[in-house]
């Protein structure tokens, strides 16, 4: 274990040998006293994790205080049925216990839209970073490829219907090619991106130990990129899952989380589609959080960037 | 006997966008002689760190030709060890893989790596990462790599330039022992001309706008070296004064280009 402090080094003998057991008050107390210079003192993962939990509880408290109020101008001023949270709750209850949403059971529609998305993800995964590991390292195709790629980056979500209704008319391909168009740009993009800003010393380095181009891509550009890869797939995926609801309107089945929100407008059932709204922003979340977050805290450390502090 | 030579090597950088063009260098003419200790002083602008890149390989002369042991040189090669100024270790590898990376050959490649570590005196961290090193430490290591390649030219541009006093020293005093150990040739870039004054065996001084070689001196060998002698202090005198005289030491520094050229 090395610590690092005003650009000198100690090593373990120089921190106090009474690591783990310490309070940090009591470690900096000692360390005052003592006249060392580093210490160590028992780690207080419990109270930060419990502090980040209450953080995000409060910040979840936030959005359904201004849903709250929203819903409740709007009865007020406009009259019309807006689901407040408690509704919306309950709903979220009852669907989980197996009521009707919209014509079909809540994991009905979730399992479809996930499926959906998955399977768009997958592709765009694979087709996304081949092309931009290719722009990445060859220069004059990225210069024309990437004209193409801003260009679908600025289609909207609901754009991409009539296109994928004239290529693959309504059903689950046309809902899966709205998926893949939403979340390759993103991918191509920062894979691309994070290539061509590895710094030259590093390539510099490589060339000159007589690495061939595999061996710069594969042991320099990868890792020094993974950071701006990871960042694209995760972007990508919500693309892709933001996408949802425009890309079920295609669908032609009365299947699918998108399907059942964009249904209220014809059900006037909008407590139901507040509800598929809230399944999709809890599996959006949960993804995001649960598995990039780690992915990308494994990644850093990996590449020696998280060990500064 | 000339290791390496640059003959009427001129490299111009041209700035395409707003069309702009640079002379980093002009016919420059150059031995490196093998085993000297050559250090290439002047102020920021003047070409020092393109010849370096131009004998390491990594850029190519507009006009003249760079050779290396009496063929032309084509692009970087492990012949030529690079220490930069900028941190240049990956951080994703360990000290001990890092230096492994450059080291030739399939075999026993930890061995020659742990070898070189511990003639930097760092084998003790080869399981560290470089995030946990200062940055002496760091360009230690970066030493240590372009020593394992085996090459027989070692080049280091401004190696300590971001390190404090202290440790500048004492690294220079590291690199005067591995010379004298290893018999390398080292040709050191350097805006610090007590640094030079102190290693090298031979100094060169460049001059800006456009790039060339100002003046050269022989120094007598033996270390280490006394600079508050009166033939040093002369000739640090000598340096400064010159360097004063130089365009871009009065402020006319020329505007740095990104673009390359072809």
């Amino acid at each position: 274990m090395i610590i690092k402090s005003n650009n000198q080094i100690h090593n373990q003998g120089d921190v106090i040998p009474e690591g783990d057991g310490v309070s940090r008050d009591e470690a900096v107390a000692a360390a005052l006293n003592g006249g060392k210079a580093q210490f160590e003192f028992r780690p207080e993962t419990a109270r930060l994790m419990g502090k980040n939990a209450w953080n995000a509880f409060l910040g979840i408290l936030v959005v359904v205080l201004i849903w709250w109020s929203v819903a409740e101008a709007m009865m007020f001023l406009r009259g019309v049925p807006f689901p407040t949270p408690p509704e919306t709750f309950h709903a979220f209850w009852q669907a989980l216990m197996g009521a009707d949403v919209h014509g079909e059971g809540i994991f009905a529609h979730t399992n479809a839209s996930l499926q959906r998305w998955g399977q768009g993800y997958l592709i765009a995964l694979v087709l996304g970073l081949t092309l931009g590991l290719a722009f990445g390292t060859m220069p004059r195709l990225h210069e024309v490829g990437m004209v193409s790629v801003y260009v679908f980056q600025m289609i909207p979500g609901l754009a991409w219907i009539p296109i994928a209704m004239l290529i693959f008319g309504l059903g689950e391909t046309a809902t899966v090619f709205i998926i893949v168009m939403t979340a390759i740009p993103p991918l191509v993009i920062n894979t691309a991106g994070g290539i061509r800003e590895v710094p030259e010393v590093y390539t510099r380095v490589a060339r000159m130990s007589g690495k061939d181009d595999s061996a710069l891509f594969m042991n320099v550009l990868l890792p020094a990129a993974s950071l701006s890869i990871i960042n694209g797939m995760r972007i990508g995926l919500a693309n892709g899952w933001r996408v949802l609801i425009a890309a079920e309107m295609v669908v032609g089945v009365a299947l699918g989380l998108g399907f059942s929100i964009y249904q209220s407008r014809y059900s006037l059932d909008f407590t139901a589609s507040f509800v598929s709204i809230m399944v999709i922003c809890m599996i959006g979340l949960t993804i995001e959080k649960l598995l990039f977050v780690s992915m990308e805290n494994r990644v850093r450390n990996r590449l020696g960037l998280d060990r500064e502090d | 006997m000339i290791l390496a030579s640059m003959r009427n090597v001129s490299k111009v950088f041209t700035d395409t966008r707003n069309g702009r063009g640079l002379v980093a260098l002009n016919g420059i003419d150059l031995d490196i002689k093998e085993g000297e200790f050559l250090c290439l002083v002047g102020s920021s602008g003047c070409g020092k760190s393109t010849t370096l890149n131009l004998l390491a390989g990594f850029e190519s002369p507009t006009r003249g030709d760079v050779s290396f042991k009496g063929g032309k040189v084509n692009g970087p090669s492990p012949e030529r060890g690079v220490v930069f100024q900028e941190p240049s270790l990956y951080p994703w590898m360990s000290v001990l893989q890092n230096v492994m990376f450059s080291v030739q050959g399939d075999e026993g490649k930890e061995r020659v790596a742990m070898e070189y570590l511990r003639m930097v005196g760092l084998d003790g961290f080869a399981a560290s990462r470089p995030s946990d090193l200062s940055g002496g430490m760091k360009q230690r290591v970066a030493i240590a790599r372009a020593l394992a390649m085996g090459p027989d030219l070692l080049l280091m541009d401004e190696p300590f330039g971001s390190l404090d006093e202290q440790t500048r020293r004492k690294l220079d005093n590291e690199v005067l022992r591995l010379w004298k150990d290893g018999g390398k040739t080292v040709v050191f870039v350097t805006h610090n001309i007590e640094e030079a004054l102190m290693l090298g065996t031979r100094i060169v001084l460049m001059s800006a706008s456009p790039g060339r070689i100002e003046k050269e001196w022989t120094l007598e060998p033996g270390w280490p070296r006394d600079l508050s002698s009166p033939s040093m202090v002369m000739l640090k005198g000598v340096i400064i004064g010159m360097l004063q005289a130089c365009a871009c030491a009065n402020g006319a520094a020329p505007a740095r280009l990104v673009t390359i050229g072809e």
